[in-house]
């Protein structure tokens, strides 16, 4: 390259970019803590998930486009795939996130398979050694394009093993993660200042791309056509536009296949599953909603962002042929057009790729390497020292800030290893498919239950050594590190080893050889292990917890009943104090509770986890364990309250709370309605009883009568010579036998007629007196025969009620051959008449052996007897009081039974007097209702 | 931070309305996953141009943007 811009202003330039970077974040910050968020935003969410698109996007995919034509693709293909199904498996992994206040793809999965903090540190480790090349590619592209855009070398002394252009910018960009991701410590991992940053960093290598991308086809070229026309006609480039190379079939021969299904595949896994990605989109995300714009935001981004690559690529092609590597194109291609500051824009573009790749990824394993593998250690090893910490703090952001460096150390160390031998591409997918070994265990722990620590964690190790077998180590071997053998003839001469053809699988491209082994060694032992694992109850409690997500109670309970951790929490930041503790137990249980339950203990002495047990019972004991977990977590890390996550959480135990009430509520409901239907279900048994005995009553009755007249009418028919006064006698007894079965049918038929609401009535305003005394006129021989006396008491003149003349006659009927039933021979019988209250009263007074106060309700039920006393045999049908009964009801008057006062017949002074209730007339006008039954 | 009152208002909706954007969504990712794939690739992996663009960037990036715009609608239309 002959031209190249001063190396003072690229530098210059790049401190500005990355101090505006800065600027952004920390205002965004500032404006978080105002609580006017910037990043609460859908847009903002997908724009942010744009660090995806690093130097491998922004430089790696014109190098590959350069020999694969459209095979660059399937890396961006994959994470639209993925995005497609974010409602369904992003979704649950964000709301499990938020519910298990998860900090990091290792914590995730640690806290699936048990809180196991074994998984979670393989995770942490795994992740960090699998994104190490990743780093380095950044480093690599920054530096050559760096080299590219000043004409190369163009940093005088700086040239050296430890101090070269990768070193330098390794350094500023650890130094600029440390700004932005470790500068405080925050107990949720939100980095709202990092996400402004990013959004806004996705948007300047989406715009430097498009400008290079605008001026290689209009300004270098004459448009589209043109550049496809020139290309086509050079018969080495024709191809690219094929699908032959993308899909593995290099012209006329059998290249390695596999490529493009693995690469989308890989891709897809890495989405989900680097360090970064999850950070942005899941840890940092501040609502679930927001994934649904981003479902289609994001890939039409990575769409943009791809739109020129195959344009910039055949340009530079045609440009430079062979004399430049393809990965800097976007650097070379303006500049050699004349445009420097395009070629200063694309530089900057690419910086800004890897400065958001580099500090959200560090940030992410920074925080995965404290909390998951380097504070339990020390937690184990060291626990005494770190208990008598009063603030944890600053030793938290060493430790982080050490592995920033660290991290960055790891990516410089292998760019000077490795990174001379590999495209940009190459280097990044080793590093895809490392960090792919979390997707079974991640995916497969979202929804099978059964899925356990041991199958997680064998998982993982099989995959992950498999993979460093089949991509990491032959990396170093071709990068000179080790011997050349190692790839071509396997380690020791043993063919059936070699890491790119193993057990003698060949002709596979080398990445879909390792996706095949690693996912085999990888599903098989997650698959196989989980099989035949027992895990306990903690762990199958946290399982449910992950996979019944959207079912779970608020409270952490999961739907099955299992039990929810009561462990005291495993994390570092509980590390409180005795007054710490009090004081949240304080708040929720009133201070006298607090401090009887933590009595004797010097406040400011640490915890430890027996208090901490305890305060978290007592905490779940007021406000469920979910929320004391929350109140215990933000008592003890200060600052980091949350209080809108308690509130919410408070929110939902009220919720439960009422949820129970209802159900006790509910419950009670149905117990009074059980009660109600099992009495009657009794009173049904109960007429049942007493309708059969009715029947067997009834039939007694009629065949009583039916008898005599039998016996009497063959007499009469066999014994012509009967003389005639025993004809006659008996011919009476015949009539009046049958004048009894007559009107017990009739009393049957009544009874069913009133039942049925058959009955016609007439009612109208009627005079009393006359149908008293016709009532008494039917019944008069029925005493006389009796030897009762019947005396009457009615007035003159009665004041005229509302009633049915026949139906007022046939109760009178009843309750007069009903006294004449009970009444001994030569007993008294009288009916008077009284007004009472806008009612006439009528009363049968009889000296007969009374109604027992416990059967005066029950007389009136029909088929009831009480004739049983006093001859051991019913008396009546047992239906005249019921239908009496029923007519006076409907006639709006009442019917009952009392003691005869004084009795007719002071000296047995027994009797029984049978009243009913007619209303006046006069009184209807005031109750027009008075048909209403009164039960 | 209204964060809280909106999740609480979205819980009751969620599983009947989402359900069918569900369902439509892993119908896309099936297509998608069909037509971004090998068989269908070679097919218009083939010579020949679409206003001076090879068939095959065409297809790619013509269908890429159909299943945005599918999945945008999808989202939309619930």
């Amino acid at each position: 390259m002959e031209v190249g811009l001063d190396w003072t202003t690229v530098l210059i330039a790049a401190l500005a970019y990355l101090s505006a970077l800065f600027a952004i974040a920390h205002w965004a910050d500032r404006r978080e803590a105002a609580g006017r968020s910037v990043i609460a935003s859908p847009t903002i969410f997908a724009l942010s998930l744009g660090v995806y698109c690093t130097t491998w996007t922004f430089y790696g995919s014109v190098g590959r486009a350069a020999t694969l034509g459209i095979g660059f693709l399937p890396v961006y293909l994959g994470p639209t795939l993925l995005m497609l199904l974010a409602p369904l498996i992003l979704r649950k992994i964000l709301r499990i996130a938020k519910t298990q206040r998860i900090t990091s793809i290792a914590d995730f999965l640690a806290s699936r398979y048990g809180h196991s903090p074994l998984l979670g540190g393989l995770v942490a480790l795994t992740a960090t050694v699998g994104v190490t090349p990743y780093i380095a590619l950044q480093l690599k592209a920054v530096a050559v394009s760096f080299d590219a855009l000043t004409g190369g070398g163009g940093m005088g002394p700086a040239e050296g093993p430890f101090l070269d252009h990768g070193f330098l910018i390794a350094a500023v960009m650890a130094l600029f993660a440390i700004v932005f991701g470790a500068r405080q410590i925050d107990a949720a991992e939100h980095h709202p200042g990092m996400v402004a940053a990013i959004a806004l960093e996705s948007l300047v290598k989406l715009i430097a791309f498009l400008a290079v991308g605008l001026f290689v086809v209009w300004g270098l070229h004459d448009g589209l056509e043109s550049l496809f026309d020139a290309a086509a006609a050079r018969p080495d480039l024709a191809h690219l536009m094929g699908s032959d190379p993308a899909l593995g079939h290099a012209p006329g021969g059998n290249g390695p296949w596999g490529a493009w299904v693995t690469t989308t595949i890989l891709s897809a896994a890495a989405m989900l599953c680097l360090p970064r990605q999850f950070q942005v989109m899941v840890i940092e995300s501040v609502d679930e909603r927001h994934l649904d714009r981003a479902v289609w935001l994001f890939p039409l981004y990575l769409l943009l962002i791809n739109l020129f690559v195959l344009p910039v690529a055949l340009s530079g092609l045609l440009s430079f042929g062979g004399r430049i590597d393809p990965d800097l194109f976007m650097v070379a291609l303006p500049l050699g057009g004349g445009a420097d500051w395009l070629a200063l824009l694309a530089f900057l573009g690419g910086l800004s790729a890897a400065a958001g790749m580099i500090v959200v990824e560090s940030v992410a394993l920074s925080t995965m390497l404290c909390n998951d593998l380097v504070m339990p250690i020390l937690l184990r090893t060291r626990s005494r020292a770190l208990a008598r910490s009063a603030d944890l703090a600053p030793l938290l952001l060493a430790v982080r800030r050490i592995a920033i460096v660290t991290i960055l150390l790891f990516g410089y160390g292998y760019f000077r290893l490795a990174g001379s031998a590999y495209a940009l591409v190459s280097i990044g997918l080793i590093s895809f498919t490392a960090v792919a070994q979390f997707a079974p265990a991640l995916i497969g722990g979202l929804y099978w239950r059964g899925a356990t620590r041991r199958g997680a964690i064998g998982g993982v190790t099989a995959g992950t050594l498999v993979w460093a077998y089949t991509l990491l180590l032959p990396s170093f071997a071709r990068s000179g590190w080790l011997p050349a053998s190692f790839i071509a003839d396997g380690p020791w001469g043993i063919a059936a080893l070699r890491p790119y053809a193993l057990f003698g699988l060949e002709g596979w491209d080398s990445l879909a050889h390792s996706l095949f082994w690693t996912a085999l060694a990888n599903i098989g032992a997650y698959v196989g292990l989980s099989l035949f694992d027992r895990p306990g109850a903690a762990e199958r409690a946290q399982a449910a917890a992950f996979v019944d997500v959207f079912q779970s109670t608020p409270n952490g309970t999961a739907p099955n009943g299992a039990v929810p951790l009561r462990e005291a929490p495993p994390d570092w930041r509980s590390a409180a104090s005795v007054g710490d503790l009090t004081r949240v137990v304080a708040r929720f249980l009133g201070p006298q509770r607090a401090e009887r339950a933590f009595a004797g203990a010097d406040p400011d002495e640490p915890a430890g986890p027996e208090r901490l047990r305890l305060a978290e019972r007592l905490l779940a004991g007021a406000i469920g364990g979910a929320s004391a977990r929350v109140a215990l977590a933000s008592s003890v890390s200060a600052g980091a309250v949350e209080a809108a996550e308690l509130l919410r959480m408070l929110d939902e135990t009220s919720d439960v709370i009422a949820h129970s009430r209802e159900l006790e509520r509910k419950t009670a409901e149905l117990e009074r309605a059980t009660d109600a239907l099992r009495a009657a279900n009794e009173r049904l048994t109960e007429l049942d009883r007493l309708k059969d005995d009715f029947l067997s009553t009834v039939t007694h009755e009629l065949r009583t009568p039916l008898t005599s007249i039998r016996a009497l009418s063959e007499i009469l028919h066999d014994d012509p010579d009967l003389d005639t006064d025993q004809r006659q006698e008996f011919l009476a007894v015949i009539i009046k036998e049958s004048e009894r079965l007559t009107r017990l049918i009739n009393q049957v038929l009544d009874m069913a007629k009133i039942e049925a609401g058959a009955l016609d009535w007439r009612i109208e305003t009627i005079d009393a007196g006359p149908a008293l005394t016709e009532a008494v006129a039917a019944t008069e021989a029925l005493f006389l025969e009796r030897g009762i006396t019947l005396s009457v008491d009615i007035p003159d003149r009665l004041p005229p009620v509302r009633g049915d003349v026949d139906r007022l006659i046939q109760v009178v009927v009843n309750l007069l051959s009903n006294a004449a039933k009970f009444t001994p021979p030569g007993g008294r019988t009288r009916l008077e008449t009284r007004l009472e209250s806008g009612f006439l009263k009528v009363t049968v007074t009889d000296s007969g052996p009374g109604v027992a106060a416990k059967d005066r309700e029950l007389v009136f039920d029909r088929f009831r007897q009480s004739g049983d006393t006093l001859t051991g045999k019913p008396a009546g049908t047992g239906l005249g009081l019921a239908i009496a009964k029923r007519i006076v009801e409907h006639l709006g008057g009442r019917i009952g039974v009392a003691d005869a006062p004084a009795g007719p017949d002071p000296e047995s002074g027994k009797g029984a007097a049978f009243w009913f209730t007619l209303p006046l007339a006069a009184n209807t006008a005031d109750v027009p209702e008075f048909g209403v039954r009164r039960e | 931070m209204s964060a809280p009152d909106r999740e609480a208002g979205r819980e009751a909706g969620q599983d009947a309305g989402s359900g069918r954007h569900r369902d439509r969504m892993i119908g896309l990712f099936l297509l998608a996953a069909a037509a971004f794939n090998p068989p269908l690739l070679g097919i218009f992996g083939v010579e020949g141009r679409v206003l001076g663009v090879p068939t095959l960037y065409v297809w790619v990036f013509g269908l890429w943007a159909a299943v945005i715009a599918l999945a945008a609608l999808a989202g939309r239309t619930r």
